[in-house]
């Protein structure tokens, strides 16, 4: 059982929660009668306090929709809100990311939820934070916008303190829904706060605010794994962006260079991280097999042995829950795989065919020929320490992120007649000299515990 | 003329040799119809006037005609040898013309048909007819069927056939797990044996439609050469790809697959039509020229590269690894050119698809 969760959450990880990203949208079903629906979820009921800070940050709340050029169509909606009097709103990269990266093809309007519609800029992104800086375009000197404070940075919320989050969900309209608290997620690459209450697809990039209706955090994710485990940007970063781009120009040009910047700052951070967190110890009998700490990376292992007397393997992956959104695919992300194999009830010549076999059954190919090139491979029998591996290293490059390089590396080791580890590491969005770093790094990883006895 | 002709042809020896022999020849050599020349002319056609009646729709009623002319008058007189006469074809009133040898010859023409000892070739709208005289060279006796495909090894092909068997059942036993092998086994050999007797069956068949032989044996074994070959190459390249690290090797293993094929194909085809030997050489090279060019622009389509294999992706036991192995940081430092490759690889592929993109993205 253990087991088959674990599972799961390597696969399915988080769904952003803006709409037409969302996995399910489940459209609001008007045959249930609300008390059905209320019982169903088992949601508390809107508190007091809860309407309270509903109607102070009414005004304050928008939803923004991309809306696909001379069509009127929207493209997808999110939520935002507007943090200076001077119309500056802030909201996900992901609400925007269309409009951000094919501004020829979308314009981005907002709606206020007293219906009021008009244009918004965009003056900065963070993707690496999935936050994004507008401008309402009606801005206008004299009639100032009512804007949301965030809470100031000393002071610190405790687990289990109620917050609410609000935005629009589904288009169906504006909402707060109230949670708690958690404290920030674990083995998060960058900070996220652990929000207990449901997000809906739409509400992304909406205000999470404490009882006082200071922002505290931004809508961004949930895992549709888990009931009621959300995520929030932590306010400090819209602060933070907010600070850099309040004076910016509105971009004009597709944001594609603004983003390959802030992912190269952000794969020699996670290079750097990635090397200093180190390796884990006794990851195998005979050899050391590279299996990263546990410091923004989660391992899941499981033991398969054969049901008819063939190869018995256990194998172990490794993956981090950040990964960087931008636009059309994820990137900036490290996994780690490796199986150990177990053929001593087959004989050489079997095991070495399924060995082999296992050593193929391999992809190189991550995304489309529109945003990634065809991998280029190099390959060698590799001397560590006397033991002798295969080594494969697979690198492409991204198309419209110059610099930026998706590197693999796939090991074997090629010591034993029956037995045998096979490895592979990936790296997502990182420059070459770092892939050329990181595959050393890997590859150095490997060798024996203590010298075999000949 | 005529009375030159008397002492050649004594009555009493009419029937014993004629002039010559025509015969209708069918397009796998087989004679249809023979007639004896017992004069000249000699004329050929539709019509029943004709000495010799053909019923080819493109015959014309008097196709063509061969007339005897005496010449060399000189060697006439000195009485020893027989005056020599040489044939003259005339084609009659037809549209299609006739063909000596590869010679054409249009309606109306007159050629003289040149004697060089064998027997002539006429082609006269579908049918083929052969012109023997006396003096010409026969043909060997044939033996009851063609000589180099009868001459059946049949104790070798069986070797051959239990080789195979044998390397099917190696197979099966590397590809099947302990408890899993006696099952695969019975499939194995079972499919083996139908794919094998289906294969040479259709070829049997094939030969017999246009040989009257089917040639199964000659079929079984060119069959059983060619799996055995290509049981080799599946293992053999590998093995030296992977024993000296080279890639490349398993990176176009793909070529003499493809020879295999096409020799096997060539010498299954030569026993379908023996005599033309040249022209299936001609279709299986081109074949096997047109499957790798093909093969090629394949695998640059699809991986950017002409090689089949995007990495050396075979592994056997450790100790048939010859190649030293190299320390990580030589390894490492020789990725460095790919960086220039997949960059300029990245520009003008992005370059390409901004175009090809406006006119796409509007369906989604």
């Amino acid at each position: 059982m253990k087991i088959r969760i674990g599972h799961s959450a390597l696969q399915v990880a988080l769904v952003l929660v803006a709409g037409p990203l969302l996995a399910q949208p489940r459209p609001p079903s008007t045959a249930t009668p609300p008390e059905a629906s209320a019982s169903a979820v088992a949601a508390p009921p809107v508190s007091l306090s809860a309407r309270k800070v509903y109607e102070q940050a009414r005004s304050q709340l928008v939803q923004i929709r991309t809306v696909l050029k001379g069509q009127a169509s929207q493209t997808s909606v999110g939520s935002g809100f507007f943090v200076t009097p001077q119309g500056h709103i802030v909201t996900n990269f992901h609400v925007v990311s269309e409009a951000a990266l094919k501004p020829e093809r979308h314009d981005l309007v907002y709606v206020t939820a007293d219906g009021r519609e008009a244009p918004l800029k965009i003056l900065q992104i963070d993707v690496l934070h999935d936050l994004a800086l507008l401008r309402a375009g009606d801005a206008d000197a004299k009639k100032p916008f009512d804007a949301l404070a965030f809470r100031p940075e000393g002071e610190k919320l405790s687990q289990g303190e109620r917050i609410y989050s609000l935005g629009n969900p589904l288009d169906v309209g504006f909402a707060v829904t109230q949670g708690t608290y958690n404290g920030f997620v674990k083995r998060s690459f960058y900070p996220q706060i652990f929000f207990g209450g449901a997000l809906s697809g739409g509400m992304s990039g909406g205000p999470a605010l404490d009882e006082e209706g200071h922002v505290i955090g931004v809508n961004v994710a949930r895992r549709v794994d888990g009931e009621q485990v959300s995520f929030l940007v932590p306010a400090t970063f819209a602060a933070a962006l907010l600070a850099r781009g309040r004076d910016a120009a509105p971009f004009t040009q597709p944001a594609y260079a603004i983003v390959d910047e802030q992912l190269l700052q952000h794969q020699a951070m996670l290079t750097d991280r990635f090397i200093q967190q180190g390796w884990k110890e006794a990851t195998h009998p005979r050899y050391h097999v590279p299996v990263p700490a546990d410091v923004f990376m989660r391992c899941w292992g499981s033991s398969e042995p054969s049901r008819t007397g063939g190869l018995d393997f256990e194998r172990s992956d490794c993956v981090m829950d950040t990964r960087i959104f931008v636009g059309d695919f994820n990137t900036g992300t490290i996994s780690l795989r490796h199986e150990s194999y177990d053929g001593s009830k087959l004989g050489p010549l079997r095991f070495a065919a399924r060995y082999s076999q296992s050593f193929r059954n391999e992809s190189f190919v991550r995304l489309g020929a529109q945003h990634q090139t065809k991998p280029r491979c190099n390959e060698d029998f590799i001397d560590r320490g006397g033991l002798p591996l295969r080594a494969v290293v697979c690198v492409r490059a991204y198309k419209k992120l110059p610099q930026l390089y998706d590197v693999s590396v796939l090991v074997a080791t090629l010591d034993q007649n029956e037995a045998g580890v096979q490895g592979r590491f990936d790296a997502q969005g990182v420059s070459f000299a770092n892939a050329q770093r990181l595959a050393h790094h890997y590859l150095d990883a490997y060798r024996w515990t203590k010298p075999p006895s000949p | 003329m005529d009375e030159a002709a008397v002492p050649v042809m004594p009555a009493a020896a009419v029937r014993a040799a004629p002039l010559a022999l025509l015969e209708a020849v069918d397009r796998d050599g087989h004679v249809r119809q023979a007639w004896r020349v017992e004069h000249w002319p000699l004329t050929i056609g539709r019509a029943l006037d004709n000495d010799v009646v053909l019923t080819d729709p493109h015959v014309a009623a008097h196709h063509a005609s061969i007339v005897a002319t005496s010449v060399d008058p000189v060697a006439d007189t000195t009485g020893t040898s027989a005056a020599k006469t040489t044939l003259v074809v005339s084609a009659g009133d037809t549209k299609n013309g006739l063909a000596v040898g590869t010679e054409r010859i249009a309606g109306g023409a007159t050629r003289e048909l040149a004697d060089s000892g064998r027997d002539l070739e006429l082609r006269l709208g579908r049918t083929t007819l052969r012109l023997r005289l006396p003096g010409h060279a026969l043909a060997p006796e044939q033996a009851m069927s063609n000589a180099a495909i009868r001459d059946m090894r049949w104790p070798v092909t069986a070797a051959l056939v239990v080789g195979v068997l044998a390397l099917v059942l190696g197979n099966t036993w590397i590809d099947s797990d302990p408890e899993a092998f006696p099952r695969a086994v019975g499939n194995a050999l079972l499919g083996a044996l139908f794919v094998g007797a289906l294969w040479c069956g259709l070829w049997a068949l094939l030969s017999k439609t246009f040989t009257r032989q089917g040639h199964f044996g000659w079929h079984l074994r060119v069959f059983a050469i060619a799996s055995l070959a290509t049981l080799a190459l599946a293992v053999l390249p590998p093995l030296i790809a992977f024993a000296l690290s080279w890639p490349w090797v398993t990176d176009f293993s793909f070529i003499p697959l493809y020879a295999t094929a096409a020799t096997a194909l060539y010498f299954h085809l030569l026993a379908v039509e023996p005599g033309r030997s040249r022209l299936m050489r001609a279709i299986v090279l081109s074949g096997f020229a047109a499957g790798v060019a093909v093969s090629l622009w394949f695998n640059v389509q699809r991986t950017g590269r002409p090689g089949e294999e995007l990495y050396m992706n075979h592994l056997f036991p450790p100790q048939l690894r010859a190649a030293k192995p190299v320390p990580v940081d030589r390894f490492v430092e020789s990725l460095a050119p790919m960086q220039a490759i997949l960059d300029r690889k990245a520009r003008e592929q992005a370059g390409t698809d901004g175009d090809s993109r406006t006119g796409n993205d509007e369906e989604e």
